[in-house]
């Protein structure tokens, strides 16, 4: 599995809020908390569209 | 959000993944625009580190050039159709911009933005995602593609039904895209364009190598029904009457925009402020001053 390039992750941001992301390496998710949704990274490559992202509950 | 887009993304995705296998026999027209695009970049000699590259249909060549000609250390390539994407890449939509405020030194796209819905919200979110003194630069079609068969489908179809529907995209035009960048926040902005003039059999040609090119319209109220033979047949008439060459092939233009923009920097020219001239304009001008 293609591993997401790290430079990449540094300028990455959530589409919606423009927020930072918290990478889950285990999932293979870009989460951003304020816009409560994860993005999915399929072999390497980030999916940043908001109808793709799976909402996550607040916690 | 506006209530009904004029585009709609997600046939552009459909038409741009269906156009993919075939695209390197079609591409002359991303591969003219890019090169105008690397010799435009290879006249600013400057280093950008960060490079984006929204639409990724380009031929690898274009990337690897932009790439050195940035002298880049890291080039990543965003695209709404994941079909043209790879490990590096972003899959993602330039209405929605996924890119940090001042992360990047530059960024470049090559004929994608004209399929864009919100053309002014997508060039403020590249501005803000540029870093101070960072380089915009790209190309889109302009208003002048493919006038003659917007004019010709007009009149065959007025021919035919006695109504018009929009059938060919509509395009930016050139001199209202000086004013969208100044808007949009960049500095120094430079506007020009070139016509490509490409000829064809006939209409039938020209419209396949439109879908061949992932370019047919992708309007979101377009005609749905069926589009009888009649209709085509009047278009060509009229396309053929009025648009073609002695040797009976027809012509059809296409205008591409390119746009250079800059995010803005203390250390760029600006105009002074009204009354601080430190010289008398007159006498720069060697004349007698005077009142009106």
């Amino acid at each position: 599995m293609a591993d997401v390039d790290p430079k990449l992750l540094e300028i990455l941001v959530c589409p919606l809020t423009k927020t930072s992301l918290r990478y889950d390496r285990e999932a293979q998710e870009l989460i951003s908390e304020a816009a409560k949704l994860a993005f999915p990274i399929r072999d390497g490559i980030p999916i940043m569209l908001v109808d793709e992202a799976r909402a996550i509950d607040a916690a | 959000m506006v209530n009904t887009p004029l585009f709609d993304r997600k046939i552009l995705v459909t038409k741009r993944t269906r156009a993919l296998p075939r695209l390197g026999e079609h591409d002359f027209l991303l591969r003219h625009a890019g090169d105008v695009l690397s010799d435009r970049l290879d006249d600013i000699k400057r280093d950008f580190p960060t490079v984006l590259q929204i639409g990724a249909r380009d031929h690898d060549d274009f990337t690897s050039t932009i790439k050195d000609r940035a002298h880049a250390q890291h080039i990543t390539r965003m695209d709404i159709a994941p079909a043209y994407l790879r490990a590096g890449d972003t899959h993602g939509d330039e209405e929605f911009l996924p890119f940090a405020h001042q992360s990047l030194d530059m960024v470049v796209s090559n004929l994608s933005l004209h399929s864009v819905n919100d053309l002014p919200g997508a060039l403020i979110q590249m501005r803000r995602a540029l870093r101070p003194d960072g380089l915009f630069l790209a190309s889109m079609f302009g208003g002048e593609t493919l006038y003659e068969l917007r004019e010709a489908m007009a009149h065959g179809e007025a021919a035919i039904s006695g109504g018009i529907s929009p059938r060919v995209m509509p395009f930016a035009d050139k001199p209202q895209m000086g004013d969208l960048l100044s808007r949009a926040g960049y500095a120094l902005p430079v506007v020009d364009s070139d016509i490509v003039t490409v000829t064809y059999d006939n209409i039938f040609k020209l419209m396949h190598d439109l879908r061949a090119m992932g370019e047919s319209s992708i309007i979101a109220q377009r005609v749905k029904h069926f589009t009888t033979r009649r209709f085509f047949a009047a278009v060509q008439d009229y396309y053929a009457a009025h648009f073609s060459d002695p040797d009976g092939r027809i012509r059809a233009s296409f205008e591409i925009i390119y746009l250079i923009g800059w995010a803005p920097h203390s250390s760029q020219q600006k105009p002074l402020k009204p009354g601080s001239a430190q010289t008398r304009l007159a006498d720069a001008l060697g004349t007698q001053e005077e009142s009106l």
